[in-house]
């Protein structure tokens, strides 16, 4: 087999794989489109639902279900898919403009925690990128740094011109590391909830007969400090922090 | 240099204002919650200071030889209107008088700045004991047999007939005059139809009464009827541990140990049950937008942009500050208009209790949209609250916010935006969100972490293997490069295979003699090269003495010897060696530099 006819082979298969991908929308899914064109939000959201019942995600079908939510009025549900969408697609700019918008309606702080300048910075260069992409640039980083390595080491070729790549490289090298580190904390390890419920108290402490910190507006974006059986511990704008029920807020 | 001039501009007009401001606004305000009273009866002198600076200095009290004076503390607070601060430090003394009289007290002052500001004189009449109308305070501390009471509990009211959700003040006052022992523990009082807010105990003073001297610990309660009628405000209890002070003192010898070890008494004492008449408010002048608020508040409105384009939210934050039931104050209602959609978000309230008043600031965020562009307002909102010091309703408001509305690009007439509301239909595809997407897209499976991947981890793994791959390559090159005798006991046994396979094309082309130098030729350079030493003058004794010094075997050695010896006799001898006998010398060589190899050589 030559060479190109291999490539041929290739891109056939991946040809397939493409088509058969668009041809494999669930019913479901066109349904739901189906419904929302028509403006019966709530059967869209039941179909858009049991697209995720059979195991599927992905970035426009959170976005879909969270502008049927928006459509009907559920700030909050609509806030929480479309963070679920942004997380699978964080350059989609459909999907970062109805965030904001929905996030000017619930009018606080997008992220409910004020961020210090350091972590506004981080977020503010990684925002776009998903986790897997800062992964891929640090390899490839990674392995030019290795290469540089291997002609001044083993090789033992030593100019200045090389010397300066080397510096220049493993700079941008931490810095991705740095990055990708980050996204994760952020993106995986920081546990995020959204208040869901239209009247919802901020408790200042795990009891409702306890003092009301504030009243939350459904789509605040709050981060979960801690879980009892009822409550949630939660940190929000200017890091005040209260304790809310659980049946008030989705978790992401 | 260049900054000076603006800096001196700066605080030169700065400064006037300052100094006017500190000097002009304080005031001194000096009164007496009774102007006559008895001997022992107490008096309770309030010094107001008021001004604009932020650290007000306590009043100066002239001596005051015929009273008593105890301080009960000071209580201060801010105000921020309008930009302009303003301030006031109440400072509260008991005078308990101790000679009959009328006297003045005129020099009441304080010192601001260099400036001193005198306070308006008050006058005292002290009369003598019983000659006033007969007052609870006169009486308070009395038993039924007319002794003194060692402890009792006092609760009283500010004001007995509020307006319904007007703040009443509730103050118990637990006297003591022994000592006591742990710490009392107070039942507090029902307030059925009240919302009660406690605002916590204050320092303790120290009040004379009929000649005693009490610790008074006092506790306050903000109530707000949330009823008209007659209420009634529970009694409250306090049960400590005394000691039993005059028990039998003269009958028991050992009381004074009593009292010295600590064994007081358990006591209970109660305050009396109070009536509260709560007025309901009035109908009259009743605004359409009052909401039950009672108090002095005042409202304004910040919006967080002054341009904004269509469809695009602006925030107004509302803040309504003052005092009164903070906590009930309720949402202030937001015009129709076509101009604007409106969506509430949150709320929060911070309180204070300072003046045994409750007082503070509730917070709205309303989001406006608006849905034209033009020079818009935002109408001025109302709050309308009853003041129960005048009587009457007062509506604050704010000022209308003016906000310039642009036309984004591609703006439409008729273009519409989510609704909001449940249940509501909305128009053609909004201009609010971003439409729907049509495809499924990449699936979960396809958005799978990569970071702890087999395959990526191996992609990162190679580099750092070949790195080491390539420094483990170099070193050994460099070696062989740097250090000859390194070089040449690496090549030696490549050399001596070299040279054996030569003789052996010499033994098969029957040239034994060749082949036999060959074989001693082999042996010294494979020696030689070993030790990195010349082989020229490299002799049979020679090689066996270096193979000792270096712990071979004895019996290699002989071999070798013996090796050489026989290379020499067939070289330089007669006869040519039988094919056998070069065969075995070439065993012989090859088994010589194998053991040879396994000589350690450095």
């Amino acid at each position: 087999m030559t060479r190109s006819s291999r490539f041929l082979v290739l891109s056939a298969l991946l040809l397939v794989v493409v088509a058969s991908s668009a041809l494999a929308q669930p019913e479901e899914f066109l349904m739901g489109n189906k419904f929302y064109e028509q403006k019966d939000y709530t059967s869209a959201i039941r179909m858009y639902e049991s697209v995720l019942d059979q195991g599927i995600e992905s970035a426009p079908l959170y976005f879909n279900l969270g502008n049927a939510y928006f459509k009907s009025g559920d700030l909050g549900h609509a806030v929480v898919n479309y963070l679920r969408a942004q997380r699978m697609a964080p350059a989609d700019e459909d999907i970062l403009a109805n965030l904001e918008f929905a996030s000017h309606l619930t009018r606080v702080q997008m992220q409910g925690i004020e961020l210090n300048p350091i972590n506004a910075f981080l977020r503010s260069l990684v925002g776009q990128y998903h986790l897997n992409d800062l992964a891929w640039v640090a390899s490839v980083l990674f392995v030019l740094t290795f290469v540089l390595l291997i002609i001044r080491y083993g090789l033992g070729s030593e100019h200045s011109v090389l010397r300066l790549a080397r510096v220049g490289v493993i700079t941008l090298l931490v810095a991705a590391c740095l990055l990708t580190t980050y996204k994760y904390r952020d993106d995986y390890l920081t546990r995020r909830a959204v208040i869901i419920g239209q009247e919802s108290p901020i408790f200042t402490g795990a009891s409702v007969s306890s003092e009301i910190e504030l009243q939350g507006a459904p789509g605040l974006v709050l981060e979960i400090l801690e879980y009892s059986d009822e409550f949630l511990k939660v940190s929000l704008a200017n890091k005040r922090q209260g304790w809310i029920q659980r049946e008030l807020v989705a978790e992401l | 240099m260049r900054l000076v001039v603006p800096i001196l501009v700066v605080a030169l007009s700065i400064l006037p204002c300052y100094a006017a401001s500190k000097s002009d606004d304080v005031k001194v305000k000096v009164s007496l919650s009774k102007t006559t009273v008895a001997i022992d009866d107490p008096v309770q002198l309030e010094v107001r200071v008021e001004g604009a600076s932020q650290d007000l200095p306590d009043p100066k009290l002239p001596t005051l030889p015929t009273f008593e004076v105890y301080s009960q503390g000071r209580s201060s607070s801010y105000n921020w209107t309008n930009g302009v601060v303003s301030s006031s430090v109440i400072s509260r003394y008991l005078l308990i008088p101790q000679k009959v009289g009328t006297y003045p007290i005129d020099q009441i002052s304080v010192v601001v700045g260099n400036k001193r500001y005198k306070g308006n004189p008050v006058e005292i009449t002290v009369i003598a004991k019983g000659k006033t109308s007969p007052q609870t305070t006169s009486q308070k501390g009395v038993d039924q047999s007319g002794k003194t009471r060692d402890y009792f509990l006092e609760a009283e009211v500010d004001n007995s007939s509020p307006y319904v959700n007007q703040q009443v003040l509730l103050t118990l006052r637990y006297y003591i005059a022994v000592q006591q022992y742990g710490t009392p523990q107070l039942i507090a009082p029902s307030t059925v139809g009240f919302w009660t807010e406690e605002l916590g105990n204050k320092t303790p003073y120290y009040q004379r009464i009929n000649g005693r001297r009490y610790k008074v610990i006092e506790i306050g309660y903000a109530l707000f009827p949330t009823q008209t009628g007659n209420l009634t405000i529970g009694r409250a209890t306090i049960q400590a541990q005394v000691a039993s002070r005059n028990r039998n003192r003269s009958n028991d010898p050992f009381g004074v140990f009593g009292d010295f070890f600590g064994r007081g008494k358990d006591v209970t004492m109660h305050s009396s049950p109070l009536s509260i008449e709560v007025k309901p408010l009035p109908r009259k002048g009743r605004p359409d937008s009052f909401t039950g608020t009672i108090g002095d508040f005042r409202i304004w409105a910040v919006s967080d942009k002054k341009q904004v384009e269509v469809n695009q939210p602006v925030t107004v934050t509302i803040s309504i500050s003052g005092s009164g039931n903070v906590k009930s104050v309720a949402e202030p209602v937001i015009p129709e208009s076509d101009d604007f959609r409106v969506y509430r978000s949150s709320s929060s309230e911070d309180i204070n209790h300072a003046n045994n008043r409750v007082s503070g600031t509730k917070v709205f965020e309303e989001v406006f949209i608006p849905r034209r562009p033009g020079n818009l307002e935002i109408p001025a909102l109302q709050f309308a609250y009853f003041d129960p010091e005048a009587g009457r309703y007062r509506t604050a408001q704010t000022e209308p916010i003016k906000l310039l509305v642009t036309r984004p690009e591609g703006y439409a007439e008729g273009d519409d935006i989510y609704a909001g509301e449940p249940g509501v239909t909305i128009g053609s595809e909004t201009k609010g969100i971003r439409h729907i997407k049509s495809d499924l897209g990449r699936t979960a499976d396809s958005q799978k972490l990569i970071l702890f991947d087999p395959v990526y981890m191996a992609v990162n793994g190679l580099p750092v293997l070949a790195l080491l791959g390539a420094i483990v390559v170099r070193r050994r090159r460099n070696r062989l490069s740097a250090d000859v005798g390194y070089a040449r006991s690496r090549a030696a046994g490549k050399e001596a295979r070299r040279r054996l396979a030569e003789a052996q094309k010499l033994a098969s082309s029957d040239q034994s003699k060749d082949f036999y130098a060959e074989i001693y030729n082999a042996v010294t350079s494979y020696v030689a090269d070993k030790l990195n030493i010349s082989p020229h003058g490299l002799t049979s004794e020679k090689i066996s003495q270096l193979l000792g010094e270096r712990q071979a075997d004895e019996e290699l050695v002989a071999q070798v010897v013996a090796l050489m010896r026989d290379c020499d006799f067939a070289r330089y001898g007669a006869a040519g060696g039988a094919t056998n006998q070069i065969e075995s010398t070439l065993r012989r060589a090859e088994e010589v530099m194998t053991r040879i190899e396994e000589v350690r050589f450095d």
